[in-house]
C-alpha cells in the first residue's frame, strides 16, 4: 500500500486498531508531552486523550519515574534505537490495577516495556513511541515457580518430625564448615548427642511417645541454638550440631544447658509421665583431623565414652597423646 | 601513468567489494594484501601509491600498519575503510597519517568525491551514469581468494558490530575497541559449553533476545562479565550501591543498544528487518543449559557470530552472540548472494 495513497476510509480503520489493540500505546514529544494515547491507556488509567493531550506525563503520572525514563528516552532521541524494559526489571511503568481484579493474584498489572523512536519524514527523532504489554500472568506464573522452587529446596532439606535439618543437608554444612576451618583457621566445634535408654522409651510407651521425646529434644535444642549454630536430626535419636566460632570450653557451656533442661522437662503421653536424659560428645576441629567425616567420628567417640561412663552427661573428645 | 593501489583487508569479500567500487575508468593498477605486513610488503614494491586500509584484522591491524608506515616514511596515501564508525576511530587513524576515513559498506559515489577531492581521479563524461556494480579492475598482484558464505556473513557482521559499537560508543562517552568477529557453526554441545560458564555463581550475566524476519530467526545473546558492572554504573552515572536491580538495569541498556543495533545493521544489509521479542534474563529463574537440553532435540547445529566488546581504559567487556538456526541459513545465503557474484 502506498502511503500517499491510503484513502481516508483506510486511515480511519488504521487508526480504530491502533485504538482499540490491547497493548497500550503512547506517543511522547521531546518535553515529553502526551501526543497519543490509545484506548488500552484510557481504560486502565482513567484518563482520556483529551484530558492528557499535550499534558507533561511526569505531572499525570507522579509514579512514572522521570530520572529513569529520561534517560532511556534521551537515549532512543539520540542513538535512534529501541530501548526494552523487562517486569524483573521494574514490575510496571504506570501503576494499573489487574485486568482480573477478582482471580488475579497479583494486585497491579506487571509490564514489559518497549520504546521506539517515531522518525519523522525528514529523519529526525522528535517523538518517541512507548507500548505497554500486560505481561501479568507471565509474571504471576513465574514469581509462583520461584517460590515454588524455594518450598520444594527448604523441604528437600528439612526432618518432617522435628523440623531441624535432615541428616543429608547438615552433613553438607559440616562439610562446609570443616572447610572453612582448613581455609582460615577459625574455631569450631561439632556436638553429637543421643536420647539415653531411647528403645526402652519407645517399647513401654510406643512409638509416639519416643516421637514426643524427639520432639521435644529438638525443641530444647532449637531455644538454645545461636543464629549461626547449625543443627540437624542425625539418625532417629541422634542429633548434631555444628557450633560455628566456639572452642570446646564454651562448647561445654552450650550441652550442659540442653542436657540440664532436657533432665528437667517431663513428656506426658497417655496419663504416663515419660523423663529421660542425653549424653553429648564435643569435638572442635583441629589441625590434626584430616577431613570432616573423622572430626564427626571423634564427637562420636566422645558421645560413646559418656554412654560407657554412666549417661547423661557431656564429654570433650581428647586426642591420644603418645 | 598507471597508479599502483592496493587494497589491505583480511575479508575476501571486503576485498572484493572496494575493487569494484572503484572507478572503472580510473587508469590504476590493483593489487591486494590481506593484512598489514602483506602491505607495508606491497608498498616497498612499489605496488601501493594509494593504500585503502581495513581496521581490525589480524597479523598486523590498520592502527599497526599506520604506524610502521609512519615510522619507514613509505610513500604511500592511506584511505581508511572500515566499519569502525566511532568519532574517536576517525579521529586517531588521521592522527597517525591518513588522508581520509570511509564507512564500509562503501558507496562508490562517496569515493568518487573524495578521489576527486583529492585530485585522485577525475570521472570521464562518457562514464556518467554508468550502472553498478562495476568489472573487476585488472589485477596486478595477489588475490580476492575464493569467497565462502562464512566470508559474506564476516563480513556483514563487521559492519553491524561497527554500528553497534557507535551507538555505545557515543552513549558511554568512550572508545570501544573491536575484535574480529568469528563465524561458526556450532554443535548443541559446544554451545552448551559456551553457555555453561554463565552458570558459575556471580561471575556472569546474560540476556537474550529473538529476532526475526525474511525466514530468518535467530537469538541474540549478550554475556556480561560482572567484573564490568562498577565501571558501566560509572559510565551511566548510576549512583548508590550496585545491587541486583542496577546490574539488572545495566545490562538491559547494554543489551538494548548492542542487540539492537547489531541486528539492525545485519538485516539492513541483508534489505530486510527483523522484529524484536523483548529481551529475557538468563540464569535467574532458569539455568541456561537447561534452556539448551530441552531444545537439543528440535535442533543439531546453529551459526554463530561471536563479537567481543571492550572498552578502552575501563574493566568492561562483553561478548555478544548472534546464533541463526539451521533452517534460517539458505535464506540467509541467497540474501547474501549479492556480496557473492
Amino acid at each position: 500500500m502506498e502511503q500517499a495513497h491510503i484513502d481516508i476510509k483506510e486511515f480511519h480503520w488504521l487508526m480504530d486498531m491502533l485504538q482499540t489493540i490491547d497493548v497500550g500505546l503512547v506517543v511522547l514529544d521531546k518535553d515529553f508531552k502526551v501526543k497519543v494515547w490509545n484506548s488500552f491507556m484510557e481504560s486502565h488509567s482513567g484518563m482520556t486523550p483529551r484530558q492528557t493531550k499535550d499534558q507533561n506525563i511526569f505531572e499525570l503520572f507522579s509514579e512514572v519515574p522521570r530520572d529513569w525514563l529520561t534517560h532511556k528516552a534521551n537515549s532512543v532521541f539520540m542513538l535512534k534505537n529501541r530501548s526494552f524494559m523487562i517486569w524483573e526489571q521494574r514490575p510496571y511503568l504506570f501503576k494499573f490495577k489487574n485486568n482480573r481484579p477478582i482471580t488475579g493474584t497479583e494486585p497491579f498489572m506487571y509490564q514489559n516495556i518497549t520504546i521506539s523512536p517515531l522518525v519523522s519524514t525528514d529523519g529526525v527523532v522528535n517523538h518517541i513511541a512507548i507500548i505497554i504489554y500486560d505481561v501479568t500472568d507471565i509474571a504471576a506464573n513465574r514469581n509462583a515457580l520461584e517460590k515454588a522452587n524455594h518450598e520444594l529446596e527448604k523441604l528437600s532439606r528439612t526432618d518432617m518430625l522435628t523440623q531441624l535439618n535432615n541428616r543429608g543437608f547438615w552433613e553438607e554444612c559440616l562439610a562446609q564448615e570443616f572447610s572453612r576451618f582448613q581455609r582460615y583457621q577459625t574455631t569450631c566445634s561439632v556436638v553429637m548427642f543421643d536420647i539415653d535408654h531411647f528403645k526402652k522409651v519407645n517399647d513401654t510407651y510406643g512409638h509416639q511417645a519416643g516421637d514426643e521425646a524427639i520432639r521435644q529434644v529438638s525443641q530444647i535444642l532449637r531455644d538454645n541454638l545461636r543464629k549461626t549454630d547449625i543443627a540437624g536430626r542425625y539418625g532417629g535419636e541422634e542429633f548434631g550440631v555444628i557450633l560455628g566460632n566456639t572452642d570446646a570450653e564454651s562448647a561445654i557451656i552450650f550441652c550442659e544447658r540442653v542436657r540440664k533442661q532436657v533432665e528437667a522437662v517431663t513428656v506426658v503421653h497417655e496419663k504416663h509421665e515419660i523423663k529421660f536424659t542425653v549424653s553429648l560428645g564435643i569435638s572442635q576441629a583441629s589441625n590434626t583431623t584430616s577431613d570432616y567425616k573423622v572430626w564427626l567420628e571423634q564427637a562420636d567417640q566422645a558421645l560413646y565414652e559418656g554412654k560407657e561412663g554412666g549417661r547423661n552427661r557431656t564429654i570433650v573428645f581428647k586426642p591420644k597423646t603418645e | 601513468m598507471t597508479t599502483p593501489v592496493l587494497i589491505c583487508d583480511d575479508s575476501s569479500v571486503a576485498r572484493k567489494q572496494m575493487a569494484r567500487t572503484l572507478p572503472s575508468d580510473w587508469d590504476i593498477e590493483v593489487s591486494f594484501a590481506k593484512h598489514g605486513e602483506e602491505a607495508i610488503a606491497a608498498i616497498k614494491e612499489g605496488l601501493g601509491d594509494i593504500l585503502f586500509l581495513d581496521l581490525n584484522m589480524p597479523v598486523m591491524d590498520g592502527y599497526q600498519t599506520l604506524e610502521e608506515i609512519k615510522k619507514l616514511d613509505l610513500p604511500t596515501m592511506v584511505i581508511v575503510v572500515s566499519g569502525d564508525i566511532q568519532p574517536e576511530a576517525h579521529k586517531r587513524v588521521k592522527d597517525l597519517g591518513a588522508i581520509e576515513f570511509i564507512k564500509k559498506p562503501t558507496s562508490k559515489e562517496a569515493l568518487v568525491e573524495l578521489l576527486e577531492k583529492f585530485g585522485l581521479y577525475s570521472p570521464s563524461e562518457k562514464l556518467a551514469g554508468t550502472p553498478e556494480p562495476n568489472a573487476l579492475p585488472t589485477i596486478k598482484k595477489g588475490e580476492i581468494g575464493k569467497i565462502e558464505y562464512r566470508d559474506c556473513i564476516q563480513e556483514i557482521s563487521n559492519v553491524a558490530m561497527g554500528q553497534a559499537a557507535d551507538l555505545l560508543a557515543r552513549l558511554l562517552n568512550v572508545f570501544v575497541k573491536l575484535p574480529v568477529p568469528r563465524v561458526n557453526l556450532l554443535e548443541v554441545s559446544e554451545l552448551q559449553m559456551a553457555l555453561t560458564l554463565t552458570e558459575q555463581a556471580n561471575t556472569y550475566s546474560a540476556v537474550c533476545q529473538g529476532f526475526i524476519g525474511s525466514g530468518i530467526c535467530g537469538e541474540a545473546l549478550l554475556i556480561f562479565s560482572d567484573s564490568s558492572f562498577t565501571d558501566i554504573a560509572k559510565l551511566l552515572k548510576y549512583k548508590g550501591e550496585i545491587d541486583r536491580t542496577v546490574e539488572l538495569e545495566l545490562l538491559m541498556e547494554v543489551a538494548s543498544i548492542l542487540v539492537g543495533a547489531c541486528t539492525n545493521g545485519i538485516a539492513q544489509q541483508l534489505d530486510t528487518s527483523f522484529s524484536q521479542g523483548h529481551p529475557v534474563v538468563l540464569g535467574q529463574h532458569v539455568k541456561v543449559s537447561e534452556l539448551i537440553k530441552a531444545n537439543a532435540k528440535r535442533w543439531k547445529k546453529t551459526m554463530a557470530i561471536e563479537i567481543t566488546y571492550e572498552i578502552e581504559n575501563y574493566n568492561i567487556s562483553c561478548d555478544l552472540l548472534l546464533l541463526f538456526t539451521e533452517d534460517s541459513l539458505e535464506n540467509l545465503n541467497k540474501r547474501l548472494s549479492y556480496l557473492m557474484d
